[in-house]
């Protein structure tokens, strides 16, 4: 976003576009120099409206340096320059023109110093001049500045770039953004009226705070208007709320279905319970690590694509590592389910620890490609693009496994294993290499995860902890054996999770779905979509 | 049975041959002074308490190259108390019993910290502590060289009133002491500064909480009536990273909702994108940016040890750095490291800080510190926007909880007392028995 | 199996050894701590007291897990709630014993509650200030939870894998209600700073070595009490479900009783051994909760041999040895030791160390009878047989529809 803004910016005053005022350029220099003997942010601010109050839209590149902290100021004499830096030297620009005008070592400048409201100011200070921007995300996101803080006179400067206005998101925003300043002003009440309506139309918190503040201070047909306006606004946030809750569910639901699928597979086919699940989650999530950094440190124009590549990885090194755990250890125990149990629970020690010994017990960064950075919105919700990725993926992954098991000769052996090995033995199905495969498979989906919930998770050697309870948790509340049931298990569990939180808040509502699944499994003790057989066990 | 018996016989044998491989490193030479150093190299606090050890071993080659102490080589001891918090009671009598160590330097959780003190108490032995932490204690054997809340939480908050002009607060943290406690004194002090009730959200979520969606969603919309809110996060190190995650995706700026966090410092941020948190804040006594030519030399030599130029520094870190070299002092000051000597010693010891100043240990056994905000910026590190004008002394009981604002704690001869009540005279809290 | 067949009899002399160097350990520690000074070579240090007498009270709680996964074939993967909820109970007398004594002197209110601006103790407080009332609290709310918990489960029918699961969430529940500050134990601290029990200072090398002969009586008692079980009809009953619960059904008796008598006897024990512990390691918090240290009680009994009594207490002691060994001699490796042993012992110790103990000598012994070429006695031969038909089983799963039942 920052990149962006600044992009817009240097596009608008390069293009010396729609310049309300032209200040001296000497007068602004002087103003610019303020910077390097400003002692506090006090003082800093002062200089930045001082610079906004010129009206000259040149100040926009100064401004926005200094916002993202580029501004510095040269110890020996005191000029104020933007810096770039590039290999250890700094580049200094002038503040004003943005041409080269020398290069400093770091210890020969000393950086204006920003801070939040500092870079609050300058967003306001650049707002209303930023309102004729060629780029429609600049002017955007002047308008939304200009709603959150209203100034009726801005009014005329609205009412300007409302009738030059193509884009029709950007056109309402100023619509809404004027309303505000209607609002705020001492125009008549037909106005204001036709305002309220426009900011009902926006329909979301902060407008819903704007009519409460309309409905504080005003009174006679206004106040009952702005009432009005409120109670609508505030119905239908609250039916979003319950999407919102929805979609939050249903993004838990993804997150748990990723980590528990492998372990349903294991689990159904093999009867198997893998501790060292988690520990698959997390050696995916360590691959993405590597490959990230391999691609940092190589192919930087690759990072959008680390994903992709670290997908099949994933994949391979968690599968292969299962592959090896199964042959070297689980086939000798096929018929003891318990002590797979206390050997994998060994094994999930040792990985562990040699991760935390190859690479460091502290978390390790794993960066989101910019396709999976930021959110949008439908209506009033707002949706983030990685929840959003991983939802998708977590669908396709289900598919897969579904079609595989479905239409695949292999699905068919790992179905039949699964409903009677000996049957399955008799009828020259190798179980040994079905058991073998169908573990690497587990542990391989695991892995996959591993990349997904390296993108909302920490990646540390704990990862793969926080997870092999839940993931037990809807293996068996789905019923072991069969993909539907890990399915409907991993959404209810998110979606009731999800239901519960803001009522019984996060920790209570976690309790509580634990109690729910203890007493379902009283009434279905086999899950809910239980395999069925002709056992008297079953 | 014959072969019963031997089996018995045989196990007891091998009982024998554990309690003397548990007992042999007591018959370790005698020349050196033993330093114990009790941090979780496994289990859920590895992920921060690794760094400590590290930096412990690191300081203590450092005094060794000076010359050790007392004309003798320092020796540390490395035990894994692996995030068990009875294991740490265990390990510390251990170390003090079996190895026979001088001092110890560990702990990170309030809770192990308070599964040693028995310990520490009836072994009279020494424990330096190094991170921030809840306050409401002073005990004897222990030093406590991380924040106390009036050295974190309040000028942080402070800050935000009076720089940032927030006037909504949502306090979120980790379901445990620390947080609680610290809530609780925040909630006290933002209400006598007058804050509304209303404006005033307190939510707490379990350990290594991982899906925030529902909960910065809450914060946005708490965010979104009108006036300047901020987030005072209390949030334990592991789920931070998935919050900040969720802050950075959900378009949370900081200039629209400012975070502030007394559990995130570099080594939290060396796992995260920071680009999107420029200007999210901290609040600590020490940031690895701080200008001064000993944080200059500390960073160089740390990373020169540890052998990696990413590797960063943090505030616990150098609360061992300053506890570490109080101990020094202390010993070289009463000529042994017998503990009771050293206790005694210790008080009003001032050693050189990182941050440019000189830290003192106090009556109390807390020290003085600057405070510091910092904003993050895009390379992980913090940048100061302000600093106390002078040093803060650690107030273990906080004035903001109506139990302990009389309660005060002083080392010296001859109060000696931790829970000192200035209203009755009286040492032992309230003073009723 | 032939373990099971050896404790019909009851007090094997096995057990009536171990039992009397429990005793003879209770006796003795105490004296060789209290009565000789330290630098006496017959000193036992109160930190080798404290640390035993922990291990003995693990002890109990894997001897108490052995009698349902051992005898019973339940697998409790929530062992630990119990043993937590007995350490507990025992952890608010202590904290009701310190009385005006703590940090802010207030005589009726925990210094957590103080700090934390709780005006009035919470109901389901009061009482603890009786020792008689927390002893009885100690069995009586694992026992509690465990009989309405195995009600509801056994009832269902709710077996293998599907129970451990739920014991699991049960546990992890539990750990997170206690980990709330809110419900007044204490939150993440737990409770601690414990001064008196019993009117005896808790820090006091007496104290120590009563509590530590207390646990040795303790375990000796509980062996006794599993012993006697696993040797009475009931026991054999257990046994018979643990191996065949529908066909024990079908011959007319009611399994879920039989299991629901085990799992609660077996939770008041593991309670009882919560409440010895605390004490000993002055603090009781929620990560005694946690699934993965009730995992760690499953561990030790299968590396010492389930379903044999002196197995699972082996087991425990060894691997705690081992871990204590470790985690001071090893820091940084110690994992790799402790998941290698996991590993090994089940892969190729599959009964356990007793287990394979026995299984090794009987083999032996028929070896010998037969080199001498004399007839043997037709119960000793059946077992032998037995043993032999157990031992050579093959790998390939016997059950029916996977998954397999908890065995």
């Amino acid at each position: 976003m920052r990149l962006l803004r600044a992009l817009g910016l240097i596009l608008l005053f390069a293009a010396g576009f729609g310049a309300p005022a032209h200040a001296d350029e000497g007068e602004l220099r002087t103003i610019i120099a303020k910077f390097a003997t400003s002692k506090n942010f006090r003082e800093t601010e002062a200089v930045v409206r001082e610079l906004a109050a010129t009206g000259d839209p040149a100040v926009g590149r100064p401004l926005g340096a200094l916002a993202d902290g580029n501004l510095s100021f040269r110890k020996s004499d005191g000029q104020v320059f933007i810096v770039s830096e590039a290999g250890g030297a700094l580049t200094l620009l002038d503040p004003l023109s943005g041409g080269r005008s020398g290069e400093a070592a770091s210890r020969e400048v000393t950086k204006v110093r920003v801070n939040n409201s500092l870079r609050r100011a300058v967003r306001e200070a650049i707002g209303a001049l930023t309102l004729n921007s060629p780029d429609a995300g600049v002017r955007l996101s002047a308008a939304e500045t200009m709603f959150r803080s209203p100034d009726p006179e801005a009014i005329d400067a609205l009412d300007a770039a409302i009738a030059v206005e193509a884009v029709a998101n950007v056109k309402s925003r100023m619509e809404e953004a004027r309303a505000a300043a209607v609002l705020a002003s001492d125009l008549g009440d037909s106005e204001k009226l036709a305002a309220l309506k426009t900011i009902e139309r926006r329909g979301d918190r902060t407008a819903l705070s704007l009519l409460a503040a309309v409905k504080g201070r005003a009174d006679g047909v206004l106040k009952g208007a702005a009432a009005r306006s409120a109670a609508n606004v505030r119905e239908t946030l609250s039916a979003w709320d319950a999407a919102q809750n929805v979609w939050f569910g249903i993004s838990l639901g993804s997150v748990l279905l990723l980590a528990a699928i492998g372990l349903a597979i294991t689990f159904g086919v093999m009867g198997v319970i893998n501790m060292a699940h988690g520990e698959m989650v997390m050696l995916g999530a360590y691959t993405t690590f590597v490959v990230q950094n391999v691609i940092r440190a190589s192919y930087p124009g690759l990072f959008d694509w680390s994903l992709a590549i670290a997908l099949p990885l994933a994949f391979l090194v968690a599968g292969g590592v299962g592959l090896i755990i199964e042959r070297g250890v689980i086939r000798f125990l096929y018929g003891r389910p318990l002590e797979t149990l206390l050997a994998t629970w060994g094994v999930s020690l040792i990985l562990q620890q040699a991760v935390r010994t190859i690479f460091g017990p502290t978390n390790r960064e794993v960066g989101n490609p910019s396709w999976m950075s930021g959110a949008f919105e439908i209506g009033q919700m707002s949706i983030t693009w990685n929840r959003l990725w991983i939802v998708v993926f977590a669908f396709t992954v289900f598919a897969v496994l579904l079609y595989v098991f479905k239409f695949t000769a292999w699905g068919l052996h790992m179905r039949a294993v699964t409903q009677n090995r000996r049957m399955a033995a008799s009828m020259g199905i190798r179980t040994p290499w079905v058991d073998a495969l169908t573990f690497a498979l587990g542990s391989g989906i695991a892995g996959i995860a591993g990349v997904a919930l390296s993108q909302i998770d920490n990646v540390s050697p704990n990862l793969g902890q926080g997870y092999i309870i839940d993931s037990f948790m809807v293996v068996v509340f789905g019923g072991v054996g069969n993909l539907w049931g890990t399915f409907v298990g991993a959404m209810t569990l998110g979606v009731v999770n999800k239901f519960l939180e803001p009522y019984a808040g996060a920790v209570l509502g976690k309790i509580i779905v634990l109690v729910l699944i203890i007493l379902f499994i009283q009434k279905r003790p086999r899950g809910l979509f239980a395999l069925k057989g002709r056992s008297v066990e079953a | 049975m014959r072969g019963n018996t031997s089996l018995v016989v045989r196990l007891a044998s091998a009982g024998l041959v554990a309690a003397g491989l548990l007992a042999s490193p007591a018959l370790a030479q005698e020349d050196t002074i033993k330093v114990g150093i009790l941090h979780s190299l496994s289990g859920t606090m590895a992920i921060s308490e690794t760094t400590l050890k590290d930096t412990m071993l690191f300081l203590i080659e450092e005094q060794n190259k000076k010359g050790g102490l007392l004309g003798k080589k320092l020796e540390a001891v490395v035990v894994d108390p692996a995030s068990d918090w009875p294991l740490f009671a265990e390990k510390a009598r251990e170390l003090i019993s079996v190895n026979k160590v001088d001092a110890v330097f560990g702990c990170w959780t309030s809770v192990s910290r308070k599964s040693v003190l028995p310990v520490f108490e009836e072994l009279n032995s020494l424990l330096f502590y190094p991170v921030q932490y809840e306050g409401e204690e002073s005990q004897r054997n222990v030093f406590y060289t991380g924040a106390a809340p009036n050295q974190q939480a309040i000028p942080a908050v402070d800050y935000l009133m009076n720089e940032e002009g927030v006037e909504r607060w949502v306090l979120a943290g980790t379901d445990y002491v620390y947080p609680q406690t610290t809530n609780k004194i925040l909630e006290a002090y933002l209400k006598a500064k007058g804050v509304a009730a209303e404006d005033i959200m307190v939510n707490y979520t379990p350990f290594g909480h991982s899906d925030w969606q529902t909960i910065v969603t809450d914060i946005k919309n708490f965010g979104s009536a009108g006036k300047k809110t901020a987030v005072v996060s209390t949030i334990n190190g592991d789920a931070n990273v998935p919050f900040y995650k969720e802050l950075a995706n959900q378009g949370i700026k900081a200039e629209d909702i400012p975070v502030v966090a007394f559990s995130v410092g570099e080594e939290e941020l060396a796992g995260l994108d920071t680009e999107p948190l420029v200007g999210h804040l901290a609040a600590w006594n020490y940031f690895q940016s701080v200008d001064t030519s000993e944080n200059e030399e500390f960073i160089a030599a740390w990373k020169s040890y540890i052998g990696d130029d990413k590797r960063v520094t943090n505030d616990p870190m150098e609360a061992h750095y300053i506890g570490f070299n109080m101990w020094v002092k202390a010993v070289e000051k009463a000529g042994t490291t017998e503990a009771d000597a050293v206790i005694d010693a210790i008080v009003g010891v001032s050693v050189p800080n990182l941050s440019g100043g000189y830290s003192a240990m106090m009556p109390n056994h807390h020290i003085t510190k600057p405070v510091l905000i910092g904003e993050i910026q895009a390379d992980g590190q913090f940048e100061t926007v302000w600093e106390t004008p002078g040093l803060v002394v650690g107030d273990e009981w906080s004035d903001y909880l109506p139990d302990s604002k009389d309660l005060i704690a002083d080392w010296r001869a001859p109060l000696s007392c931790g829970n000192f009540n200035v209203a009755t005279g009286k040492c032992g809290g309230k003073g009723i028995n | 199996m032939i373990t099971q067949r050896l404790f019909v009899a009851g007090l094997t002399p096995r057990i009536q050894i171990v039992i009397a160097l429990l005793v003879g350990a209770a006796v003795l520690v105490p004296v060789l701590n209290l009565a000789f000074p330290p630098s006496s070579p017959f000193h036992v240090p109160n930190y080798m007291v404290a640390l035993v007498g922990k291990y003995l009270c693990y002890a109990l709680l894997a001897l108490a897990l052995d009698l349902v996964w051992g005898y019973c074939g339940i697998l409790s993967l929530g062992h630990g709630a119990f043993f937590a909820l007995g350490g507990y109970a025992m952890g608010m007398y202590l904290m009701r014993q310190i009385g005006a004594r703590g940090v802010y002197g207030n005589p009726d209110l925990p210094d957590f509650m103080v700090f934390l601006n709780w005006k009035e103790l919470p109901w389901y407080w009061h009482g603890f200030d009786q020792f008689w009332f927390a002893a009885i609290m100690i069995m009586a709310v694992p026992g509690l939870l465990a009989f309405v918990f195995g009600w509801f489960a056994f009832r269902s029918r709710v077996t293998g894998v599907y129970l451990s699961i739920i014991t699991q969430a049960m546990t992890y529940a539990l750990l997170l209600a206690f980990f709330r500050n809110d419900m007044g134990f204490g939150g993440n601290n737990g409770l601690t700073d414990f001064k008196d029990i019993l009117g005896f200072p808790v820090q006091a090398s007496a104290t120590r070595s009563a509590l530590f002969a207390a646990s040795a009586l303790a375990l000796a008692a509980g062996i006794a009490l599993v012993a006697a079980i696993a040797g009475s009809k009931l026991g054999k009953l257990m046994v018979a479900v643990r191996d065949a619960e529908s066909r024990t059904r079908f011959i007319g008796w009611r399994p879920e009783n039989v299991k629901l008598f085990a799992f609660t006897v077996s939770a008041v024990m593991a309670g009882i051994a919560g409440a010895l512990y605390v004490p000993q390691v002055g603090i009781i918090n929620p990560g005694e909760f946690a699934p993965a240290n009730s995992i760690e009680v499953v561990v030790w009994t299968a590396i010492g041999g389930r379903g044999t009594i002196v197995g699972p207490i082996l087991g425990a002691l060894l691997v705690n040895a081992g871990k204590s060994w470790f985690t001071g001699a090893l820091p940084e490796l110690w994992l790799f030791a402790l998941g290698g042993l996991f590993v090994a012992v089940t892969l190729f110790l599959p009964k356990g160390i007793v287990g394979t103990y026995d299984q090794w000598r009987a083999v032996r012994r028929e070896r010998r009878l037969a080199k001498a070429d004399l007839p043997s006695g037709p119960a000793e031969a059946g077992d032998v047989r037995i043993v032999r038909a157990s031992s050579a089983t093959s790998p390939v799963p016997q059950g029916g529809p996977e998954p397999q039942p908890a065995e």
